[in-house]
């Protein structure tokens, strides 16, 4: 009789992230992340300081009633409820996350709504679900009046950028991502893998992921939590790294004081040294049966090591800076 | 964070238990209007209470296949919208006419305490856990006729716009409900309503439906729950209802407030409000640790519970008013 029990087995997770730069002078502390994600007055928001600041807000649901993306076109009702929730880390990024569990069937007919609120996160298909088709479109990104979770990760992610606690006056440039990521069973008895991770064109992100069956949505959901964080702060570093000339250009064709571009590459890195090159932390919230996908991106691209060159690049930019010009004798180049 | 060795408490969501029993039987609400009726008003009531009474027990006796099953009654007292008479001089001759009529009320609770418990403001958190039913179309967008402080079963009329000169007015079309079979009963419940000093009034079916909540053992403030029964001081019963506890176990030896299923024994005027009452906890998101607890404990005394939270609800209206 319970209901988490009574529901059939889920053949296909998605979700879809955002990331982005809390807009706010000063991180937040753990009070005012809690006071930031309290989305229920009668539920806790969860807060984590081992091994780095971290909070969570409760889940919040949105129900759904409406034909799911495929990529070959088939029709698919779907009815339940898309699960949101919004994580901030180190007071620092702020993420929302919709995801959504599919079972491999469902009632050929609509429910009393009361049924799919005992099953939060859960999606009834009407009939048989392509799961496979299903999960392409998803990734795809459906047509309009199909499922669309960014809409509700993007709706809380709004919501929460409008809170009084943020004086919307960020330390840095940056552009939120989105990811989207889908959850397929894996063959047989065999582990997690990530069959592939695209970056598509305007900060989209896209996974494809194979778990064992029975491995829990929201653990899954946690997993491309972590990875959307540290997708974002690379991309976020790589840009710093571009928009700014570093060295001191073409030599002063006049005579007179020697351009000084401290000031200027200074300003532009040294945010990134206060507010996001401590925020490196794979796995840290990682459920321990998903950690080892983590490795497969290290090993190709290689996440960390990108991030370590380009930590090493701003240290670098930053002790030449340190050297008086005077005895610096060659100007730092790129 | 799967590993036990490391925990942080902040960082593990707990939801405290209650007891359960099998069923919660409701003998009656009163309102000032009852009580204004004299002690006859009461008489009656609860001698047409009683037969259904006795029924629901056997139903429950029955659905517990043979063995005794853990009933407890309980009482409810509109202190919310109106306030009248005091516990002092109210509940004993309550008590007194439940006795003359063979009933026995264990748990007597105040309206107002559905509204804010002690220091919990549950009707508001209740409010926060409306999750609305869907219409067909809905993929993703909060649904555009969304109205604050109103919930309905289904999909509005579309709002008529003034016509403009030289065109038709709109054609009215009906609204609908969202689970009907063939034909619609569309029902529009206010939730709440705000007077110009912002001062929220709950509705009566809003609160109805919280007590609903409480009695099925589904409420949690941060984990904890918020229906905690508490004995009668040696006092006697204070002069001022404020000075009443929300929930007073007035039995010693009462089965658990909370229950699996509850059944309400209202006469025939409450059914629009009950109505409305279904509507609201069709729609409600209750604490998800507390529907776990319910399940879990429910499957190991191999009790049958319903799913969904408004089945577990019933009721017997009688002729009256």
């Amino acid at each position: 009789m319970a209901p988490h029990e009574s529901a059939p087995r889920a053949v296909l997770a998605g979700g879809e992230i955002r990331t982005c730069l809390l807009p706010a002078r000063q991180a937040l502390d753990v009070r005012a992340a809690a006071q930031l994600l309290g989305l229920r007055a009668d539920e806790r928001v969860l807060l984590s300081e081992r091994p780095n600041l971290y909070a969570r807000s409760p889940d919040t649901l949105t129900g759904i009633d409406c034909p799911l993306p495929s990529a070959n076109g088939a029709h698919v009702r779907a009815v339940g409820t898309v699960a949101a929730r919004a994580a901030l880390t180190e007071g620092r990024i702020l993420q929302t996350s919709a995801y959504f569990r599919l079972p491999a069937s469902g009632p050929d007919q609509r429910q009393p709504w009361g049924h799919y609120l005992v099953r939060p996160g859960l999606l009834e298909p009407f009939g048989k679900l392509p799961h496979e088709a299903v999960a392409q479109g998803v990734l795809d990104g459906g047509r309009h009046g199909e499922l669309d979770v960014g809409l509700i990760a993007g709706g809380l992610l709004t919501r929460l950028l409008r809170h009084p606690l943020l004086d919307q006056r960020p330390p840095l440039r940056s552009r939120p991502t989105r990811l989207r990521w889908v959850a397929l069973p894996a063959e047989g008895d065999q582990g997690p893998s990530i069959e592939r991770f695209t970056l598509a064109e305007d900060e989209l992100r896209t996974v494809r992921l194979r778990v064992p069956e029975g491995t829990p949505p929201a653990d899954v959901a946690g997993l491309c939590d972590d990875l959307a964080l540290h997708d974002w702060l690379l991309t976020t570093l790589v840009r710093l790294l571009d928009g700014i000339r570093l060295g001191s250009g073409p030599p002063p064709a006049r005579v007179g004081p020697p351009a000084d571009d401290r000031p200027a590459v200074v300003a532009a890195l040294r945010p990134a040294v206060d507010h996001l090159l401590h925020l490196w932390m794979p796995r840290a919230r990682v459920a321990k049966e998903l950690a080892p996908l983590w490795e497969a991106l290290e090993e190709r691209p290689g996440f960390t090591r990108q991030w370590q060159a380009l930590v090493q690049r701003i240290r670098d930019q930053l002790t030449l800076h340190a050297i008086p010009s005077l005895y610096r004798e060659v100007e730092p180049a790129p | 964070m799967t590993e036990a060795v490391f925990r942080e408490t902040a960082a593990d969501p707990r939801t405290q238990a209650v007891p359960l029993a099998h069923l919660s039987i409701e003998l009656g609400h009163l309102y000032m209007e009852d009580f204004e009726a004299g002690p006859e008003r009461l008489r009656q009531h609860f001698a047409q209470v009683r037969p259904w009474v006795d029924a629901a027990r056997a139903a429950a006796a029955a659905r517990a296949g043979g063995k005794r099953p853990r009933v407890s009654t309980c009482f409810l007292i509109d202190d919310y919208f109106t306030r009248f008479s005091s516990p002092a001089e109210l509940v004993p001759l309550l008590l007194a006419e439940a006795d003359r009529a063979g009933l026995v009320i264990d748990y007597l609770a105040r309206e107002s305490g559905c509204a804010v418990a002690g220091k919990v403001p549950v009707a508001e958190a209740v409010a926060g856990r409306i999750v609305e039913s869907p219409p067909p179309g809905s993929y993703g967008l909060r649904p555009p006729a969304a109205q604050t402080g109103w919930l309905a079963n289904g999909e509005r009329s579309p709002v008529a716009r003034a016509p403009q000169a030289m065109k038709k007015a709109a054609v009215w079309q009906p609204p609908t409900e969202t689970a009907a079979r063939r034909h619609s009963v569309f029902l529009d419940v206010e939730l709440w309503s705000d007077d110009p000093d912002g001062h929220r009034t709950w509705s009566c079916p809003f609160l109805a439906a919280v007590w609903q909540l409480a009695r099925l053992g589904l409420l949690r403030n941060e984990g904890e729950p918020v229906f905690v029964p508490q004995p009668p001081t040696d006092r006697g019963f204070p002069d001022d209802w404020d000075e009443l506890p929300p929930l007073i176990r007035l039995n010693p030896r009462a089965d658990p407030f909370a229950a699996y299923r509850t059944c309400s024994v209202l006469p025939n005027r409450f059914l629009p409000v009950e109505h409305a009452v279904r509507v609201i906890l069709d729609q409600t998101e209750v604490d998800r640790g507390a529907l776990r607890q319910v399940a879990e404990r429910s499957a190991r005394e191999d009790v049958a519970v319903p799913d969904s939270v408004a089945d577990r609800v019933s009721y017997v209206f009688y002729a009256g008013s």
